[in-house]
């Protein structure tokens, strides 16, 4: 078939057109925060093999788990898919990523054959186990997690399956919000499905298949291409998090990044930490979805996200690891050992492409969960977010009060808490100096404060980058640490990073998140840039001495010869 | 007798629709210091022109680009903000995400208030509305005195909850008032009382930043007019194509910061409407920017959240960041930085580039002689032989193409070793290209063929590039309506006087009587009715459309329906039909009225219908012809030179030009065109 370019670009977003519609749908319909406001969800389009050819902008860390995923449900059900199936499946020993993450597939069907699959992945606020969100660092087991789905049709040629449904809501603590989310990803699904049918009845479904076929090929070929630019060679990193909240022994991931002669990659994390006792364990899906998207971050945007970018990527990683654990393995904290993947293989790729790659961010999203049950008896649970800061780069600072770049997360907004929970948030704001001092500094990181106005509530954190804080590039600094505090009166205590505790009412909970590592030497920094961030208020005057030598009058401008005589000391260092 | 004015960047374009029904025009340089003088220098020699008196004009309407220009070129009001002590970042937070994915060299667009003019005072207001720890008012003296000394000029005000309950904002609205008269004021309950902090305190910020701009120019707009006698009301085009009085669009500027380019598109939406044209493309192309807006079932393309941000500004229904978040309603408008005025050159990796720098009205084009010598797209058309060599805007702007010649040559030609109309050629293309990706920004993008789409190009420039764009597009036809080159103005004609009730509800249907729907609507149509009186709309001429709004409990959104009747039950099933309509499943959770709208029409005497236009006979040109390079590589072609009016309802092939008072257009060897009813030049592409 002859391609044509015009059809070819329409067809091309024309498909990411129906994956944001379908993630818009979730946000309009969808019953909790984590969803519609937080947006920790996500949707794309599968190919009829179940090769995922289109996203929404929604987040990309769940998108490169869609083919193990899409592998487990075509291995469960083969041909036995009908118009009008969806099937659901959350188990990270099926293909899935942590038991909070639904995944919903719905078959489109045209003449007869199956031709694409609309796919939607929803953080769910509960699904059972042992405490409110199911999302706790100190589980053991996955038992204790909540409830496991393997694939399963929730709809079965259109017929709600009674069953599962109930099974459902009866093991989940907030069972009308799962159940309104859940019906989110039925509908946005639909929207797909009918957006897709547009789309093969305007162009003709064979032909459309074919596009499919291309847009594939289209990002591998994208991809090799670029991949042949770089030095060829073995490239290594090791970054660590902090412990798994049974013991502080830090948790190394390693990685070994080869660049190979045909445009491909091989990332090999052997020498990472075994599997560990709590809930950090990684499947993986998830760290190969972390691995795609961390490489897909140095090329060139222009690339389209579909699995000809992942076919370039080979990741090597031993069993019974924490990034690759066995049954009973607990998983529902994944995401944090993500993130430090993330930051591992930029590490890495920061040897091979210096010019794109910025110094550490905040580490990932610290997860604040409080729950507890209203005045009247009936239970909420808060999963908030915290997001973020990026570390300086090759050729400018780093942002702050923005999403890890490995995703593509919002946050509640504060009026939205406290209309919908018993809670107060007292204060939103940069924590000053928490930057890396650089040529260009780190973003600074945010802090979050709770007032709890229940009787009492369950608090879980899971944060990190305390020991290990976020590292700098090219002589810049590390990022500050991430701090949590609990006040009770007008005594103010630290709090571990990963910590599940029962708290008073009226206690303030404070979280602070670690800021974004520097890029190149501080003393690179221009003072008038030092004189800006002062006049914000974002660094302290005695940060400025003693992390780029520079001094101040009255006024707050820049003392050049105080600074000069300042720098001139700091010299033979 | 009204009156429509069209300020863009480079020309101010002005329209009479007189006592007989006759619309005449005129444009003139726009004046950018004040863009006032341009419009009153314009308007009052068009009337004497047409020897009509200036007490007959019954209504002024204005759209303006004073609110985007003034955030686009970070001019605005030195800006404090005012917040409860812990939340001042709020404004720079914002809601996190990134506008596109996995891209690391991403900028997120600097706050329009500093940090160090951001300030906290003690007071909290709690979720349910009730006070929890009173305001501190010595506090906001002092914060009054610290932004006054550091001669912050205006001040937004949003506190957390203040939605529910606006008492602490209202009193440091007065305190404010009281001891800093200086300063203009805007609080956040007046502007959006809305819940999402971040979202109303960006639409508050934006508001507080165009008060100076606006109210200084509308204020010298109002005293022009009231000098040379015209005392008619000035009605602000908004940026969902309605219109606003002047006194309260100096209130809340933010409501037309895209006032400029929404009349165009209202007229094309009418002249779509008059065709029988539901689906089209509307494309704009002014001295400064070009704009494209999509026409789907005779309705121009809504948002009711936009981000205002440079280089190419598109609205996106569910990507946040990237730009200064309005959450007011608007057309959903791609905008890019590419004119006739747009400036040609040489980049430092010797690469040719157009825009988004415009040479503007003064000194404009190379060819107008008045002191720039760099290369415009204008310049360009001049040396291909697209635009008449002689004089512009029906021959009041005398030009010099040796002046083109010169700047292509020295600018571009002799840097990249091209012959001259090779240059030409060259900015040509990369001023389509430009285009082009405001055109796929609304349709490729979007998942919409635009190979299904109508192109209804207007603006100067419009037809001089629109069949180039269609080309690249595979669409198969052009539209240039009438007046093209001020068809901006024309458009507002057509415009309706809106009047919006809203009440907001928030009450389970299962709650709500017949009786409860009843007397709320009563409320809403008295209060819409009583408005549109004051603008001079009898009963007899009000026409209403109802619409609620829905959910079910604990969705962040609601589903508008049409709903005329009180009956809760009755709307409760057209509900479950649109719901299940749309997302394909049945809910059986409960449902809520969030809200409750009246949408109210004041029926013009005077509306402009497109069915029965009669347009003022231009002076009879002489034939001509001349020399038009159509194509890079192929020789000139000796190319006849018409008015409209020599087009008939029969196509004619080209190679053509249509000259007109103020717009040209291209009809290329391989298309045809013709005349249709209403007086559209609708060009055919092979």
């Amino acid at each position: 078939m002859q391609i044509d370019p015009i059809t070819f670009a329409v067809i091309k977003s024309g498909l990411d057109a129906i994956a944001d519609d379908m993630a818009y749908t979730v946000i309009r319909i969808a019953r909790s925060e984590i969803v519609k406001d937080v947006m920790d969800f996500s949707a794309a389009i599968c190919a009829t093999d179940g090769q995922m050819v289109a996203q929404a902008k929604t987040i990309a860390q769940h998108l490169g788990a869609v083919p193990e995923a899409m592998a487990a449900v075509l291995a469960k059900f083969g041909t036995d898919l009908n118009e009008g199936d969806a099937v659901i499946m959350n188990d990270p020993y099926h293909g899935g990523m942590h038991l909070p993450d639904i995944f919903m597939f719905m078959p489109l069907f045209e003449a007869g054959r199956r031709r694409a699959f609309a796919v939607v992945i929803c953080h769910h606020t509960d699904v059972g186990g042992r405490v409110p969100g199911s999302n706790a660092s100190d589980s053991t087991e996955i038992y204790q997690e909540g409830l496991r789905i393997p694939p399963l049709k929730l709809y079965d040629r259109g017929r709600l399956n009674e069953t599962l449904a109930t099974m459902i809501k009866i093991n989940v603590r907030v069972p009308e919000r799962v159940w309104g989310d859940l019906s989110a990803q039925y509908a946005a699904a639909q929207v797909g499905k009918r957006g897709l049918n547009k789309l093969l009845q305007r162009y003709g479904a064979d032909e459309v298949e074919a596009y499919m076929a291309e847009l594939i090929d289209y990002a591998e070929r994208s991809t090799r291409a670029e991949i042949k630019d770089w030095t060829k060679g073995r490239y290594e990193f090791i970054d660590h998090i902090d412990g798994d909240g049974f013991t502080d022994r830090p948790i190394p991931i390693k990685v070994a990044v080869e660049v190979r002669a045909d445009g491909s990659l091989l990332v090999d994390y052997t020498g990472s930490s075994p599997q560990v006792k709590g809930a950090l364990n990684s499947t993986l899906s998830f760290t190969r979805s972390l691995t795609y998207l961390s490489v897909r971050c140095v090329l060139s945007r222009e690339i389209p996200n579909n699995v000809g970018v992942f076919r370039c990527i080979e990741v090597k990683v031993p069993e019974a690891s924490v990034l690759n654990p066995v049954l009973p393995g607990p998983c529902a904290a994944r995401a944090l050992t993500g993130y430090r993947v993330f930051d591992t293989v930029l590490g890495a790729l920061a040897q091979i492409v210096p010019e794109r790659v910025p110094a550490a961010g905040e580490g990932g999203n610290s997860v604040v969960c409080i729950s507890g049950l209203r005045e009247n008896r009936k239970p909420f649970i808060i999963v908030d977010m915290i997001c973020g800061a990026w570390g300086g780069r090759p050729d400018k600072d780093g942002l702050e009060a923005v999403t890890n770049a490995s995703q593509n997360l919002s946050n509640m907004p504060v009026e939205v808490m406290e209309a919908e929970h018993p809670v107060r948030v007292e204060e939103y704001a940069f924590v000053p100096d928490s930057c890396g001092a650089g040529r260009w500094r780190g973003g600074v990181g945010l802090r979050r404060s709770y007032r709890i106005l229940a009787r009492e509530a369950l608090l879980q954190l899971r944060t990190d980058r305390v020991a290990f804080r976020p590292y700098g590039l090219a002589g810049g600094g590390p990022g500050g640490r991430s701090q949590n505090f609990i006040e009770i009166g007008n005594r103010r205590e630290p709090l571990p990073s990963k910590v599940t505790m029962t708290v008073p009412q009226a206690a303030l909970i404070v979280h602070e998140q670690a800021g974004g590592g520097g890029f190149g030497p501080p003393l690179g920094r221009d003072p008038h840039r030092v004189e800006e961030d002062l006049a914000d208020g974002k660094i302290s005057a005695d940060f400025a001495r003693r992390h780029y030598r520079v001094v101040f009058d009255e006024n707050g401008k820049v003392d050049a010869e105080g600074t000069a005589r300042l720098r001139q000391q700091a010299a033979p260092r | 007798m009204r009156v429509a004015v069209d300020i863009g960047g480079t020309f101010t374009d002005i329209v009479v629709l007189s006592p007989d029904g006759v619309l005449h025009e005129s444009k003139i340089a726009t004046t950018p210091d004040d863009p006032s003088r341009a419009v009153v220098a314009g308007l009052e020699a068009l009337l004497r022109e047409l020897a009509l008196a200036p007490q007959l004009v019954a209504e002024v309407r204005h759209g303006t680009t004073v609110g985007s220009n003034t955030i686009l070129q970070r001019t605005g009001a030195r800006t404090g903000l005012i917040t409860t002590r812990g939340f001042r970042d709020v404004l720079e937070i914002g809601r996190i995400r990134m506008p596109d994915m996995f891209d690391l060299s991403w900028d997120k667009p600097k706050p329009l208030v500093a940090r160090r003019y951001r300030l906290e005072v003690g007071e909290r207001i709690a979720a349910d509305g009730s006070v929890i720890e009173p305001l501190n008012e010595r506090e906001v003296v002092a914060a009054g005195e610290r932004l006054a000394a550091a001669g912050i000029e205006a001040v937004a005000v949003c506190l957390l909850n203040s939605y529910r309950n606006p008492l602490h904002e209202r009193a440091i609205e007065n305190i404010l008032r009281a001891h800093f008269p200086q300063l203009l004021v805007t609080a956040s309950y007046a502007v959006l009382p809305e819940r999402k902090e971040y979202e109303r305190t960006s639409t508050t910020v934006v508001n507080a930043y165009l008060l100076v701009a606006m109210r200084g120019y509308l204020r010298n707009l109002e005293a022009g007019l009231r000098a040379i006698g015209i005392q008619a009301p000035i009605r602000v085009i908004t940026s969902n194509g309605g219109m606003l009085a002047a006194p309260s669009a100096c209130d809340t500027p933010v409501f037309v910061v895209a006032s400029g380019p929404a009349g165009g598109v209202i007229g094309a939406a009418r002249l779509g409407q008059a065709r029988g044209w539901s689906d089209l493309i509307v494309f704009d192309m002014g001295g400064t920017t070009a704009k494209a807006v999509i026409v789907e079932a005779g309705r121009p393309s809504m948002t009711s959240e936009y981000e205002f941000r440079d280089g190419i500004s598109s609205s996106s229904r569910f990507v946040k960041a990237g730009g200064y978040m309005l959450k007011v309603p608007a057309i959903d408008i791609a905008e890019v930085g590419a004119g006739g005025g747009s400036l040609a050159g040489i980049d430092r990796g010797g690469l040719l580039t157009v825009g988004p720098q415009s040479a503007g009205a003064v000194p404009g084009p190379a060819c107008y002689g008045l002191g720039n010598d760099r290369p415009t797209v204008t310049d360009a058309n001049l040396v291909l032989g697209f635009i008449n060599p002689q004089a512009l805007a029906g021959g009041r702007l005398p030009i010099e193409k040796s002046l083109s010649a010169g700047a292509v040559a020295a600018h571009v030609a002799e840097p990249l070793g091209l012959s001259l109309v090779e240059a030409a050629h060259g900015i040509r293309a990369v001023a389509n290209a430009a285009m082009v990706r405001a055109v796929r920004a609304v349709t490729v993008e979007r998942g919409r063929d635009p190979r299904d789409l109508t192109l209804v190009a207007f603006g100067g420039n419009g037809g001089i590039h629109a069949t180039d764009l269609a080309r690249d597009l595979g669409i198969g036809r052009v539209v240039v309506p009438p007046l093209a080159g001020v068809f901006s103005a024309v458009g507002m004609l057509a415009a309706d006087l809106e009047q919006v009730g809203l009440r907001t509800v928030t009450r389970c249907l299962d709650d709500l009587h017949t009786a409860d729907l009843a007397a709320a609507k009563l409320d809403l149509a008295d209060g819409v009715a009583a408005r549109l009186a004051a603008d001079g709309f009898g009963k007899d001429r009000l026409a209403f459309r109802w619409e609620a709004d829905l959910r079910h409990e604990g969705q962040a959104s609601e589903l508008t329906i049409h709903y005329d009747g009180d009956d809760p039950a009755e709307m409760r099933r057209h509900f479950i039909a649109e719901y299940e309509k749309t997302y394909g499943y049945r809910d059986d959770s409960p449902i809520e009225l969030v809200k409750l709208r009246v949408i109210g029409r004041g029926l013009s005497e005077q509306r402009l219908d497109f069915k029965r236009l009669t347009i003022a006979a231009p002076a009879a040109a002489a034939a001509a012809r001349r020399h038009v390079h159509f194509q890079r590589g192929r020789a000139a072609t000796l190319t006849e030179i018409v008015p409209r009016r020599a087009l008939a309802r029969r196509p004619r092939g080209g190679p053509l030009i249509v000259e007109e008072f103020d717009a040209t257009i291209v009809v290329p060897p391989d298309a045809t065109a013709h005349l249709d009813t209403i007086g559209n030049i609708v060009l055919e592409l092979d």
